[in-house]
């Protein structure tokens, strides 16, 4: 029954690249979790290929190097929550795996793979939008390898498209280090606690000096076809100062530069008014804090 | 063995209240239970079902050649390949292979069996069928419309079933009458959701006798069905029915998937075995009724209750099966929960393009209570009037026999009420909550109260209500208890073992259980009506007992005392009076079988309650007990947001009397777990005929750590006709979940909902005065 014609395992990141330069119509596999049931709801054909590149020990892993975090394409989320970097520097981006699915998909989930999937309501997604993160994309053209970085904000086009070419792997992602007096909140709206698909997400970084706010970020999940950057919303707080008129103002940008749909899940109006209450609520919670 | 190694026994040791584990936890928890996924008969082929895929439609063709040419295919059927397929079901609606027109989705169109499921799920890609589309009727409201499509020709009308019910007269009642209400509530679609899914592996043995592997909760029944159906001797139909993943009433009909595999396995000439995807589980499988009620209920100031007037609209779906007679158990609840003096209810349940509901614990009781405990919150407030008193003054006690006939011989309604609401403190909470309504930040806590009244001795809705049992003890005092009584999962094994061992005097490993094989249990009708601790526990009892009487009548004569002096303790026959043991048990039942009289101590017995068949007009004593419950349910509102947490749940049920401690506390939190679904977070929703959330990530069961902190208490009323005073409790405590949690909400915000379920986003619509008003009034 199955369309797959060859299973192939790379040990190494040119391996791999070659592999999608060379054979065309290749299937890429990391943690599974999205692919597999894509597959058996008929939502995915599978390529000839089925490329297996879990095998890659350079593309799992966090490191810090000049100012930068580098987190690996095959980085789970379970790795993110234990590892110390991430704790202490990306707040959004732990909160945001600690509403990820249960502990079974986190063990093999891959970040990489939450990225490719490119799900509006992609958990990873709204915190990397605001961390303002860049993509790392690879591709081997005539035996060279060329690398391409790409803001995260350019990288997502529709639900499940983004500019990766067929020729290139997500190799990882990096982030900017936020400075010490950095603030991060992140919230996702579920029916319940876990196991859940963002009915709306919510992702704020800044810094509040002297209660004034600057370098805002605000990035929203589940109201557009892909996530997305608040520009109205960062425009109504930054440099201004954090009071029950700015907060008010902001929430007001939000729900008004929303265009969430009607889906099972929840209405468009239920999700801009989310929208609105609960970015009132993280403001509310920053001004306290 | 010498007179001083005879152990002495003191105290009596009983089984009965503590708390035993079940039987099958062990095997189950380390996953070496076979269920029917994991059985496999020699030979056996595995069978697939085409599905319409369309709500309401005309079959023009169906072409199954490339499906029957496609090597490893055995057999191929429509209702082309089986002229003798008759309609099953409630109302015999419902072929099993739809020929000429498709009413529902999950419509059952051909099926195949193959080699493997993979050649099978081939094989029906390859069959084509044209369809025309038909007129929808997605709404039973609109079902009773002139020029409404006609679902089954000879239901013209749309109209499965009418049940009728009157005991006063509500004219008379509303006359004096000081508060009159009237409001309408929708209840919504929700399903069992069993871990295990539905299957079936069905065999004709050598001498054409028909043996079906089977998830039934109604063995007999079934049998007697399928013999029926397929013209067979019924004593050449044998059931065995495998561990079961979960019942909740969803396994108490014949349904197609069973009839097809039957077909299958008759035309291959080989076993062959179906189970459902979870998917399919969804789609095919029944759902709770979806009922639309309207209720006027009125009051006099001091709070009497004076007459009680119920409309309801049942969306039976496509077809008609066990949901469409839920209106016997409503009206229970309508008529005699209370003391009303006038009642009538009134009950459509038409035909829709919908899927069609099943019996599902409570049957019916949920969305009653739903209706009911509100309008008793809403007079009470009407009156002024705290909602504790106002029930308190219209709760039955024992000794009543209501307006319907039944017949309360115990009841611990009114220590049910006192009992929550003291250990919730539901008085001054509630007191407390409505001064933090306008003040405070936005999330509000409520508290709410709803209480039940269902069968706890069986219901005599069959020709016989009863159950059979064999015991036999072999030469080393071990027992076999062989009870028709199936187990499915609510652990009747376990507490039948118990009610054996007490009066036998043996540790539960002296007990294997035989109960899921109709060539060798006795007959029992079947698990339904929370009936199996009730009936076959007094069957049980019955047997044991039998074979007590027997033994001690052996020892007594060995003794040389009288049999009254005698009692059985620890395996062994023992002074009544003094403890001492006096003889080995199984060396006594070695020297009955191997003596001249040869006896083996083998004894049967047959319970039946007694209670009464309803008559045309519902009355009568329909089941032997009934048990009562109180459940007090404490929410946060979060008023931004919509989301309604469940905190606590006080629960404090009338069960007779505590077998199994820890049975009991198991069924109870299930139970309450199931209501918190029906009431928060589960919703099948159905937009024109289509299921659009038939998985577990958007059909939302409740999780783990949603689940409430419970405190549980047991009234025992000591019901005389119970086992051991033991009243049934398997539907109980789902039933007043969902109503307790409305009043909870109410209390918390002071807005009242009258449609369920009380999902986040239909929370905020409600706070926000958004949502759709519900009045509806039959034609």
């Amino acid at each position: 029954m199955t369309e797959i014609e060859r299973y192939y395992a790379p040990a190494s990141l040119e391996q791999a690249v070659d592999c999608l330069q060379e054979a065309g119509g290749v299937t890429v596999l990391a943690g599974g979790t999205d692919l597999m049931p894509q597959k058996n709801a008929g939502r995915l054909k599978p390529q000839r290929t089925l490329m297996n590149i879990r095998g890659i020990a350079e593309l799992r892993g966090v490191e810090l190097s000049g100012g930068e975090i580098r987190i690996g394409a095959l980085t789970t989320i379970t790795d993110l929550l234990e590892n110390p970097l991430v704790r202490q520097h990306l707040p959004q981006l732990i909160e945001a795996c600690n509403h990820f699915a249960s502990d079974q998909i986190r063990n093999v989930a891959t970040l990489g793979g939450n990225i490719c999937n490119a799900s509006p309501a992609g958990d990873t997604l709204v915190p990397l939008l605001v961390l303002d993160a860049r993509v790392d994309l690879v591709s081997r053209p005539e035996g060279r390898m060329l690398r391409r970085g790409l803001p995260v904000a350019e990288f997502f086009v529709g639900p499940g498209k983004t500019r990766k070419a067929p020729t290139e792997l997500l190799a990882g992602v990096t982030i900017p280090l936020p400075p010490e007096n950095y603030l991060g909140r992140f919230f996702k709206f579920g029916t319940r606690p876990a196991l859940d698909i963002a009915t709306i997400s919510i992702g704020f970084g800044g810094i509040l000096e002297g209660g004034v706010l600057s370098r805002v970020r605000v990035a929203f999940g589940a109201v557009a076809a892909t996530p997305v950057r608040a520009s109205h919303t960062e425009a109504a707080l930054e440099g201004r100062p954090l009071t029950e008129a700015t907060i008010a103002a902001a929430a007001a940008a939000a729900r008004d530069e929303v265009t969430p749909i009607d889906d099972v899940r929840a209405s468009a109006w239920y999700r801009k008014e989310l929208i609105h209450n609960m970015t009132k609520r993280i403001l509310d919670h920053v001004a306290h804090a | 063995m010498s007179v001083s190694e005879k152990p002495r026994f003191i105290a009596q040791e009983s089984l009965i209240g503590t708390r035993v584990t079940k039987m099958d936890a062990p095997e189950k928890i380390e996953g070496k239970t076979r269920y029917i996924h994991d059985i496999s008969l020699p030979g056996q082929l595995h069978a697939k079902i085409l599905r319409s895929g369309r709500v309401h439609a005309r079959i023009l063709s169906i072409d199954t050649r490339a499906a029957r040419a496609l090597p490893g295919v055995h057999a191929v059927i429509t209702a082309a390949d089986v002229p003798d397929q008759r309609p099953i079901g409630v109302v015999r609606d419902h072929l099993p292979l739809k020929g000429d027109r498709v009413r529902s989705l999950r419509d059952e169109i051909a099926a195949v069996a193959a080699d493997t499921e993979e050649i099978a799920a081939q094989a029906l890609s390859l069959i084509e069928v044209e369809y025309e589309d038909l007129p929808l009727l997605a709404n039973p409201e609109d079902s009773q419309k002139p020029g409404a499509p006609v679902l089954h020709d000879d239901h013209p009308d749309n109209v499965a079933m009418r049940f009728e019910y009157s005991h006063g007269d509500v004219r008379a009642g509303e006359a004096e009458s000081d508060v009159v209400l009237e409001d309408t509530f929708k209840l919504h679609y929700v399903t069992h959701c069993c871990m295990g899914v539905s299957g079936i592996i069905v065999e004709f043995d050598a001498s054409g006798s028909l043996l079906m592997y089977s998830n039934t909760q109604v063995p007999f029944l079934h049998k007697r069905e399928f013999a029926d159906y397929l013209g067979m001797d019924p004593s050449r139909v044998r059931i065995i029915q495998p561990p079961i993943g979960g019942g909740f009433g969803s396994k108490l009909d014949i349904y197609p998937f069973e009839v097809i595999c039957v077909f299958l396995a008759r035309a291959a000439k080989r076993p062959v075995k179906l189970l459902f995807t979870r998917e399919e589980e969804f789609l095919a499988s029944p759902t709770r009724q979806p009922v639309l009620l309207t209720l006027r209920s009125g009051c006099k100031k001091d709070g009497t209750l004076t007459f009680r007037q119920v409309h309801t609209l049942h969306d039976n779906g496509a077809y008609t099966s066990w949901g469409a007679t839920t209106p016997f158990v409503m009206m229970q609840t309508f008529s005699s929960l209370y003391r009303v003096p006038h009642c009538d209810y009134h009950t459509v349940a038409v035909y829709t393009n919908n899927p069609y509901a099943g019996s599902f614990r409570g049957y019916g009781n949920l969305q009653a209570t739903f209706a009911i405990e509100q309008h008793m919150d809403m007079m009470a407030e009407a009156i002024g009037m705290e909602p504790l008193e106002f029930r308190l003054k219209n709760a039955q006690d024992a000794g009543e026999v209501t307006g319907q006939g039944m017949s309360f011989k115990s009841c611990g309604f009114k220590e049910c009420l006192t009992t929550a609401a003291a250990r919730s403190d539901y008085s001054r909470k509630r007191r407390e909550n409505l001064e933090q309504r306008q003040s405070g930040g936005p999330v509000k806590r409520g508290i709410g109260m709803a209480s039940m009244l269902h069968v706890g001795g069986g219901a005599k809705i069959y020709p016989s209500d009863g159950c059979g049992t064999i015991l036999k003890l072999d030469d080393f005092a071990h027992v076999t208890l062989i009870t028709g009584a199936s187990e499915i999962g609510q652990g009747s094994e376990t507490v039948l073992s118990q009610l054996v061992c007490e009066e036998l005097g043996l540790p539960m490993s002296a007990v294997t259980v035989v109960n899921n094989d109709t060539a060798i249990t006795p007959w029992d009708v079947g698990v339904h009506a929370s009936r199996t601790t009730f009936i076959a526990g007094n069957s049980a009892i019955g047997a044991a007992k039998k074979a007590k009487v027997k033994i001690l009548a052996a020892a007594a004569k060995k003794l040389e005392c009288a049999e009254a002096d005698l009692d059985l303790r620890g395996g062994w026959v023992i002074r009544a009076a003094s403890g001492e043991a006096l003889l080995d048990l199984p060396r006594l039942l070695r020297s009955l079988h191997f003596s001249d009289k040869a006896e083996l101590v083998m004894t049967t017995f047959y319970y039946e309650p007694p209670s009464v068949h309803q008559d045309k007009a519902f009355k009568g004593d329909v089941s032997a007990a009934y048990a009562w419950a109180t459940q007090v349910v404490e929410v946060e509102v979060d008023t931004e947001t919509g989301i309604v947490r469940m905190n606590r749940v006080t629960a404090a049920h009338d069960v007779g009397r505590v077998l199994n401690r820890l049975g009991i506390e198991g069924q109870i939190e299930g139970g309450v777990v199931m209501g918190q679904g029906y009431a928060l977070t589960e919703n099948l929703l159905v937009e024109m005929g289509v299921m659009k959330n038939p998985n577990f990530r958007d059909y939302k069961l409740v999780t783990a750590p949603e689940i409430p902190e419970m405190d549980i208490s047991f009234i025992e009323s000591m019901d005389g006709e119970g086992p051991q005073g033991a009243k049934g409790v398997g539907e109980a405590p789902a039933i007043c979940v969902a109503a307790a949690t409305a009043n909870a909400i109410y209390n918390a915000t002071g807005v009242r909902m009258f449609d369920l379920p009380f999902t986040p986003e239909r929370v905020y619509r409600a706070l926000a005065g958004k949502s759709e008003k519900l009045c509806w009034k039959p034609e």
